[in-house]
């Protein structure tokens, strides 16, 4: 498996590290302040519940809440519908939870649910997609400029630095907003003989972006690559190319059992999967922290300004690229065989 | 003689009451509430988060502004008609007053031009269904994909970022009068008058009769096009007030709120008693049917069911209430 950004992985390791043996020597002191009161409640809320990407970010977060004696729920809607995930997010703050790890599908409308529940004494921590203004207390996620300036450079290098492009689209999702317009004007700043023809919204619909690649490749024949900000979108694209029997370089951000498989049989180049596992796992403890913040007495301010000590702005799981020869270590059910989904 | 007057009187007097009690107790509504009670009585031994106000907070915020198009649909459907678009024509109103207020138009304003605006689309709608002749279902089909297009044209497919709004208009959305959240007490006042205007006013009962049976309807001198293609503008009306509260609650407007609203809409009204056919329906009932589709989602969440059975679950209670419905219809028509 090839890790793009070891730096930052490494260094969310060396803190999960350091977190677990402070656990182990605290718990052998028999007074470890790292564990949950009993009955203490973490929940992960999602939308689109059913989509594979949270397995293993749950399983993350599970493993470390259930290494620390915590309870964790994972909660969400099954639809892509802000009313229904904002529903269920009060709905989890009935429960009256230490935390949320949350993945807000708009970043404005949990401005005001995120603030309140703080209010309320459940700490919230936002992964894969942020609600900036909000007083979320973490924010974990890929290092989405990375990722775009990596798939820019690997369809550049493999189109020797000219031909056409395009790029579909999930308006509103932060983190796919990112990979696209940092990858627009990465290609723009460094690869200008690179010409952007087509740009067009899916939404995470296979069907959809099945129906925008036809239509990009009856307008552009010569369209060289695609760049894809999740794997939704990649299965219909791939769909479609494959179709119209056209040679087009597919790469994508995560990964779904689809996209696997066709990366597998070459049909898809290569896909920037986030590290889920780390997701979830430090997900977890950023929640976990921000709950405990007499844990740590920093030298900083925090006691005049009334921040939360524990609050890091801002971490990098990390992103793996899956190619055909990796693309066997990303096969979900085979990660799931013999483990519980909840 | 005036014992038997007096114990006459006296019989008659309970016979009503019996009667009436008989009415109240095969009324839909009744059903519902006792339901309803049975559902809070075993949650709140099922799980100690149930009774809480949070969690009841959390409930009636959950459809409360959705209530608000039930309430519209409900008058369509008792007068026959039925609207799919509901779900972009709420959105329409959010993406329109929104985008107006970033152009500079005071808020209060955008959102009376985004109301307007989808009472025109409901009048549009009402043309093609009255003068025209087409069918509400395919007409409401055909707004419901042209409207989410135009949310997509205002918006270039991006959610709107209204975190600037003041926070007067904010308040609407998102403020509390005492312990009470204001979309709730909004929610409280509209359900409150069309309940009271479609039991007691002339005017709305005009609705039932055309729903019932539009000819005869017609015969009666009632202007029944005139009727139905009020109840399409009422509904689209409503849309937009919702749209305007939603965009105030959420501080923004994102062009794809609201996809599938319609079926959560149409089963509420349709599990409250009103009959796709039209010609009945209450809006307490409608109300009543959001209620429980709200109580039976939080008592899953709270029960850590998985969030798949609640579609399940919800589907099959809407198919009860049909079944039902149409055992009623059977019956009544034997009778």
């Amino acid at each position: 498996m090839k890790y793009v950004n070891l730096k930052s992985l490494v260094a969310s390791a060396v803190m999960a590290l350091s977190l677990s043996s402070v656990t182990a020597i605290s718990a052998d002191a028999g007074e470890s302040k790292f564990a949950c009161e009993p009955g203490e409640t973490y929940i992960m809320n999602v939308m689109v519940s059913g989509h594979p990407y949270w397995v293993p970010v749950f399983q993350g977060y599970k493993q470390a809440g259930e290494a620390m004696g915590c309870k964790v729920i994972f909660s969400g809607t099954p639809d892509y519908d802000i009313t229904k995930q904002i529903a269920s997010f009060e709905q989890d703050l009935a429960k009256r939870p230490a935390g949320i790890l949350l993945h807000p599908m708009n970043a404005d409308p949990f401005i005001e649910p995120i603030n309140r529940a703080i209010e309320g004494g459940t700490t919230v921590v936002t992964f894969a997609a942020d609600s900036p203004k909000s007083n979320r207390v973490s924010y974990i996620t890929s290092d989405n400029l990375a990722e775009a300036k990596y798939a820019a450079d690997e369809i550049a290098g493999l189109m020797d630095h000219k031909g056409k492009f395009a790029v579909l689209e999930n308006p509103g999702q932060s983190n796919h907003d990112l990979r696209i317009t940092a990858f627009l004007s990465y290609m723009e700043k460094h690869y200008p003989n690179m010409k952007l023809v087509g740009r067009q919204a899916t939404n995470q619909d296979a069907t959809k972006a099945y129906t925008s690649v036809s239509s990009m490749l009856q307008a552009h024949p010569d369209l060289g690559a695609l760049w894809i900000p999740e794997a939704g979108s990649a299965e219909g694209a791939v769909q479609a190319v494959l179709e119209a029997k056209a040679k087009v370089i597919i790469m994508h951000a995560d990964i779904s059992p689809v996209t696997r498989e066709h990366i597998k049989a070459g049909n898809i180049h290569q896909a920037l999967s986030p590290n889920q596992g780390m997701q979830g796992y430090m997900g977890f403890m950023l929640t976990f922290m921000a709950k405990h913040p007499d844990l740590i007495d920093p030298f900083n301010d925090y006691k005049r300004t009334g921040f939360n000590p524990m609050g890091v702005p801002f971490v990098d799981n990390g992103f793996a690229v899956v190619t055909k020869a990796n693309a066997d270590d990303f096969d979900l059910g085979a990660y799931m065989k013999n483990r519980s989904a909840n | 003689m005036s014992n038997a007057v007096d114990s006459g009187h006296r019989l008659a007097h309970e016979m009503g009451f019996i009667s009436r009690l008989r009415r109240i107790a095969a009324m839909r509504e009744t059903a519902l509430v006792l339901i309803i009670l049975a559902l809070f009585i075993a949650m709140s031994f099922a799980s100690p988060y149930f009774l809480t106000w949070l969690n009841m907070r959390a409930m009636a915020m959950a459809f409360a502004v959705e209530g608000i198009v039930v309430v519209g649909m409900c008058v369509l459907l008792i007068s026959g008609g039925i609207d799919l678009s509901v779900g972009s024509i709420v959105t329409f109103s959010m993406v329109l007053a929104g985008w107006l207020f970033l152009q500079g138009v005071d808020p209060w304003t955008a959102s009376a031009i985004a109301i307007v605006a989808c009472a025109a689309v409901g009048a549009a709608m009402g043309y093609c269904v009255t003068k025209i002749g087409l069918h509400h279902f395919i007409v409401s089909l055909a707004f419901m994909v042209i409207f989410r297009g135009v949310c997509l044209l205002i918006t270039q497919g991006r959610p709107l970022g209204l975190f600037t709004l003041p926070a007067e208009f904010k308040f609407i959305g998102q403020g509390s009068i005492g312990a009470i959240p204001v979309v709730i007490i909004l929610f409280f006042v509209i359900v409150v008058a069309f309940d009271f205007l479609l039991r007691r006013s002339t005017v709305f009962r005009k609705v039932f009769y055309t729903g019932s049976n539009e000819k005869a309807a017609a015969y009666s001198g009632i202007r029944t096009k005139k009727v139905i293609f009020l109840s399409t503008v009422l509904c689209s009306t409503m849309c937009g007030i919702a749209g305007v509260i939603y965009m105030a609650r959420f501080s923004s407007a994102p062009p794809y709120f609201g996809l599938g609203m319609e079926l959560n809409v149409i089963a509420a009204v349709v599990i409250g008693g009103a009959s796709l056919q039209g010609g009945t329906g209450t809006i307490l009932g409608a109300i009543l049917g959001v209620i429980l589709l709200s109580v039976v989602t939080s008592s899953l969440a709270l029960l850590d069911v998985s969030s798949y059975w609640q579609d399940i679950i919800r589907g099959s209670i809407l198919l009860i209430a049909v079944i039902f419905d149409h055992y009623m219809n059977k019956k009544k028509a034997a009778s």
